[in-house]
């Protein structure tokens, strides 16, 4: 019985649903609209990936936001021909915001680590959406700087007393 | 040798002289004999009158009617004749300044294109030759005719009576006086109409070519009223020239029309004193009157030529422009070049006075490479397109060996310089004639067969290998249908591999295909493909024509079917609608909709009576609607609803039900699947997978096709399915194709003709990394010291191993050096490079 099988007979849930109930608990899509959510729902795909498959590579344009359904993935910074560890990255994580709102070319590398499903949108979609309503531009934006600030806000509390880091702080601020 | 006449500089009347003589002195000979066949009729109208009524002879009568039925019968069979023969004469020259225009065109240097709007050329060519190939046709034969008939006229009739001929003459004075007054004005309204219908076109062409911009800016209103208002423009003098023209046939009927009046004031008066008899004036007025039908040919004749002239003049005025190249060298053989380029105080001012670039040095040894680096508008290109003589440099040398760019001709140039341009053209055909595509015309233009520059499979593949090709014409080679009376042999081998690949990669590809099993559920297929899971070779079993097959309707009921799948139906609507129906159909946002988007409209009335009705107490064709629904419910792509289990095991079941009967009844209808037997509706990848992808991504992608190479290889199978993926046809201007492809095909089709100078202008901007280093490692391994290389490049991580790197800023070359030096320097290089960090 295939994992599909299983969620049909388990939750009697269309992947619909479940994504829609994914997206709502995302932060940079939890603020828009119902009816847009809906269409974000429908339009995500799910991917998997087997251990060692790269989901997306530094310094490429991929135009894909993900959401790490099931797995874990190693989050990775090629500098000067070495591969550096940022860090592990497991279920329900987000990554792609900057990716939906325009083109940005990846500065990390995305690996599985073990069998991983990520929910995924693509730019493409994501602004197709976007133009049948334009009113909800404004969340862009909005789920942008809140992701920021909030960002920000976790990284001062954590890293006050770093003597070095107080030099980069500051990315609210732009 | 003497240079031919360019097709442009010759006149209209040219092409009456080089059209065929034979046909034209045939058209000669049919004139003077028409000339006596049309006269003959007047004579016997008067024998008649005179001889045969007035002396009452029934015999002279039948004599001199039949006589006056063959005149008129040769007459007609004459005339239709010489239409034909015209038409032969004005097609022929039709298709000649065709042919010779186009040339002309397409030899015209890029300037004029840039310049040019496309529909302007295709009206030119299509349009406006129309008219003065027709009047070639008629150039000789119609005034021939036409004067000789006149002339036999005016003689008949100076015979008849010398002061009445006289008399009816006088009135032709008035209109040859006023006709060329008319028809000047006419000439300048059609000069005007010409301009107007070319722009016409060229708008037509722009918004055809924008229509994305259009859509994208929703700016439907602006290119409207834009259109409206040429089009009002040529409304307007349309009807000028169109006033003037039937101006002049108006005055020509009118005072032609005069003549009889005449006739019968003084005809009447010398017949009453009996100075005229009867018969005389019957054939007087007669010849008189069919003085009129010659005349007024000669008027329109002279009506053609004047558009002729003026069509013709206008059109050939518009490409009157000097080639700025020669297309191949005459009196020695094409240069074969070593590829040392020289670029000496270089500058290029656009015609609007424009200084694009500005004293550029350069000196590359052969086999060197260079990269060009510069913010955009700094001129990179236009120095890339100067030393590849697509643009006519103002000032300064580009000199190849020790030659100028500027003095070779196209064939030289074409010979040992390969440009690869950005967004590169694919023209309709197939892979390979796209890839051989400069080498053949390279062969075509010395004289040679383009067959001959045809490489060897191994070459091909080594090539298309090390630019990253190769995988793409794999997949085009294995989304090819076979046929099943040629490719037999082909079939089992693939039925072959087919055995393998499953027991070799049903685990590694587990997920990313669903294989064909007779008991398992696909979810990627519809519920009519799971249910028939076969290929129908009867049509009322294929689409939504299943809803008028009785025996799948009664086989429905009989499993039980009908009632979940219109349940299924409207839940799929009811889901849809909540999800898409208010948006405005976008087919992007539809791909995953089991409704079309100009089905919403129909889906919302149904839900709107489904509110008020009971599912069963729908009409037949409710309910057909909902069936045509469900049945195409793919639960692997329609994600808004799940497919119940219990649905999923009745389609199982009714999946056996539908093979022991319907299938077994009546086998010539279906081909069901079977893992022994070829499927030859589907390409040759789905017959290896003997099953369905369920993800198309690039990732996975990339793991079949390792797995399919491999068993290719292994079975021996590869190079046929390259061929049959180099025969893939890429679509009108490379609409099959991706961005990325065309600019990987481009690269080989450059490489082909082995050029011994390489200049890629941005031309891997559309490769993802991984293509995009294969093509660099390729450059800096293969061609390193065999093919001088300028490369335009725009990213700053890929030009560290380029023997010379020239940063340009606003039309200036203001650093050139190694990386490395440019790097210790700290100059513009090690500013952006640093900036990117």
């Amino acid at each position: 019985m295939n994992s599909y099988q299983e969620k049909n007979d388990l939750l009697a849930k269309s992947e619909f649903q479940e994504n829609l109930d994914v997206l709502r608990e995302v932060y940079f899509f939890s603020e828009f609209p119902l009816e847009v959510l809906k269409v974000f729902a429908y339009l995500c795909i799910r991917e998997k990936y087997k251990e060692g498959d790269i989901i997306f590579s530094q310094n490429d344009d991929d135009g894909r936001a993900y959401y790490i359904l099931s797995g874990q993935a190693r989050l990775s910074r090629s500098h000067e021909n070495k591969e550096v560890l940022v860090r592990t990255c497991g279920e329900n994580t987000f990554f792609g915001a900057f990716t939906l709102a325009g083109m940005a070319n990846r500065l990390f590398s995305l690996t599985a680590l073990t069998n991983t499903c990520c929910l995924i949108l693509t730019r493409e979609k994501f602004q197709d959406t976007i133009s049948q309503f334009p009113d909800s531009r404004q969340y862009i934006i909005q789920g942008l700087s809140d992701s920021i600030i909030s960002w920000e806000e976790k990284y001062l509390n954590e890293n006050i007393n770093c003597d070095s880091c107080r030099s980069i702080m500051g990315v609210s601020l732009i | 040798m003497e240079k031919k006449q360019s097709v442009v500089k010759r006149t209209l009347f040219s092409w009456v002289s080089s059209s065929s003589l034979k046909l034209q002195a045939s058209l000669i000979l049919i004139a003077i004999v028409m000339v006596v066949v049309c006269v003959f009729p007047l004579e016997m109208q008067k024998r008649i009158v005179n001889e045969a009524i007035i002396l009452k002879k029934f015999d002279l009568l039948l004599f001199y009617c039949l006589g006056y039925f063959l005149a008129v019968s040769a007459a007609s069979a004459l005339k239709y004749l010489s239409i034909i023969i015209q038409t032969q004469i004005s097609q022929q020259v039709m298709a000649e300044m065709r042919k010779k225009l186009y040339s002309h065109i397409i030899s015209l240097p890029l300037d004029f294109f840039r310049k040019t709007q496309p529909g302007l050329v295709v009206n030119s060519l299509v349009a406006e030759l129309n008219v003065p190939s027709n009047f070639v046709g008629m150039a000789i034969a119609v005034p021939v005719i036409n004067i000789l008939t006149l002339l036999a006229f005016a003689v008949y009739l100076f015979y008849l009576n010398p002061l009445l001929a006289i008399i009816s003459f006088s009135i032709y004075p008035v209109i040859i006086f006023l006709v060329p007054i008319l028809q000047k004005r006419a000439n300048l309204a059609n000069k005007t109409r010409v301009d107007l219908s070319r722009k016409l076109s060229g708008r037509i062409a722009e918004s055809i070519s924008g229509i994305h911009e259009i859509h994208g800016s929703g700016a439907y209103c602006i290119e409207n009223n834009k259109f409206s208002n040429l089009v009002k423009k040529l409304l307007k003098i349309r009807v000028t020239w169109t006033r003037y023209r039937e101006g002049v046939k108006v005055t020509n009927n009118f005072f032609t029309s005069l003549g009889p009046l005449i006739i019968f004031i003084l005809g009447g008066y010398l017949a009453i004193n009996g100075r005229l008899d009867l018969g005389a004036l019957v054939a007087f007025l007669s010849a008189q009157e069919k003085l009129y039908t010659p005349w007024k040919e000669l008027i329109e004749f002279y009506q053609v030529y004047q558009n002729a002239t003026v069509t013709y003049n206008r059109t050939m005025k518009y490409f009157d422009i000097d080639k700025v190249y020669d297309i191949a060298p005459v009196d020695r053989d094409t240069y074969e070049l070593t590829g040392a380029l020289e670029v000496k105080n270089l500058s290029f001012v656009t015609e609007d006075g424009i200084r694009l670039l500005t004293d550029i040095n350069i000196s590359l040894k052969p086999g060197e490479q260079l990269a060009l680096i510069g913010f955009s508008g700094s001129g990179k290109s236009t120095l890339a397109k100067c030393i590849a003589q697509l643009c006519k440099y103002s000032d300064g040398q580009v000199i190849v060996d020790d030659k100028e760019v500027q003095a070779l001709t196209k064939l030289d140039v074409v010979r040992n310089i390969g440009f690869v341009p950005q967004e590169p053209f694919m023209f309709q055909g197939t892979v390979e004639e796209n890839l051989l595509y400069s080498c053949a015309a390279i062969h075509e233009e010395a004289g040679k067969s383009p067959a001959t520059c045809k490489p060897g499979l191994d070459d091909m593949v080594r090539l298309l290998q090390q630019t990253g090709t190769f995988i793409d014409i794999l997949r085009f080679g294995l989304s090819a249908l076979i046929s099943r009376d040629h490719d037999q042999e082909l079939a089992e081998r693939i039925i072959k591999v087919r055995r393998k690949f499953q027991a070799t990669f049903e685990e590694d590809l587990e997920g990313y295909i669903e294989f064909f099993q007779d008991d398992k559920y696909l979810y990627h297929l519809s519920i009519t493909e799971n249910l028939i899971f076969g290929t129908p070779r009867q049509k009322s079993y294929a689409g939504e024509s299943l809803l008028n097959n009785k025996i799948f309707i009664d086989f429905l009921n009989q499993a039980d079917l009908t009632r979940p799948l219109l349940k299924l139906g409207a839940q799929l609507s009811e889901q849809t609608l909540d999800i898409l129906g208010n948006l405005s159909p976008n087919p992007a946002l539809f791909e995953k909709s089991p409704l079309a988007p100009e089905e919403l409209d129909s889906f919302k009335e149904l839900a709107e009576r489904l509110k008020r009705t009971k599912l069963h107490q729908l009409t037949k064709e409710d309910k057909d609607q909902l069936l045509a629904l469900a049945l195409r419910f793919t639960p692997g792509r329609h994600k808004m609803v799940a497919l119940p289990k219990m649905l999923e095991n009745l389609i199982l079941e009714g999946r056996a039900l539908f093979k022991d009967t319907v299938t077994a009844r009546k086998p010539q209808d279906f081909i069901s699947y079977d893992e022994a037997e070829y499927i030859f509706s589907q390409p040759i990848l789905n017959n290896i997978f003997f099953g369905k992808i369920t993800n198309s991504t690039l990732h996975v992608q990339e793991k079949i096709n390792k797995c399919i190479v491999q068993l290719l290889i292994e079975e021996d199978l590869l190079d046929l399915i390259i061929e049959k993926g180099l025969r893939y046809d890429v679509g009108s201007k490379g609409e099959n194709l991706s961005g990325g492809q065309k600019q990987k095909l481009s690269i080989v089709r450059a490489l082909l003709k082995d050029p011994k100078i390489l200049i890629m202008d941005e031309a891997t901007s559309a490769l993802d990394n991984n293509s995009q280093s294969r093509i660099q490692n390729l450059l800096e391994t293969k061609l390193r010291g065999k093919t001088t290389l300028i490369s335009v490049i725009h990213r700053l991580d890929i030009i560290k191993n380029y023997d010379k790197i020239a940063v340009m800023k606003a039309g200036k070359i203001v650093e050139i050096g190694t990386y490395e030096q440019l790097m210790s320097m700290q100059g513009v290089l090690y500013e952006l490079v640093s900036g990117k960090k």
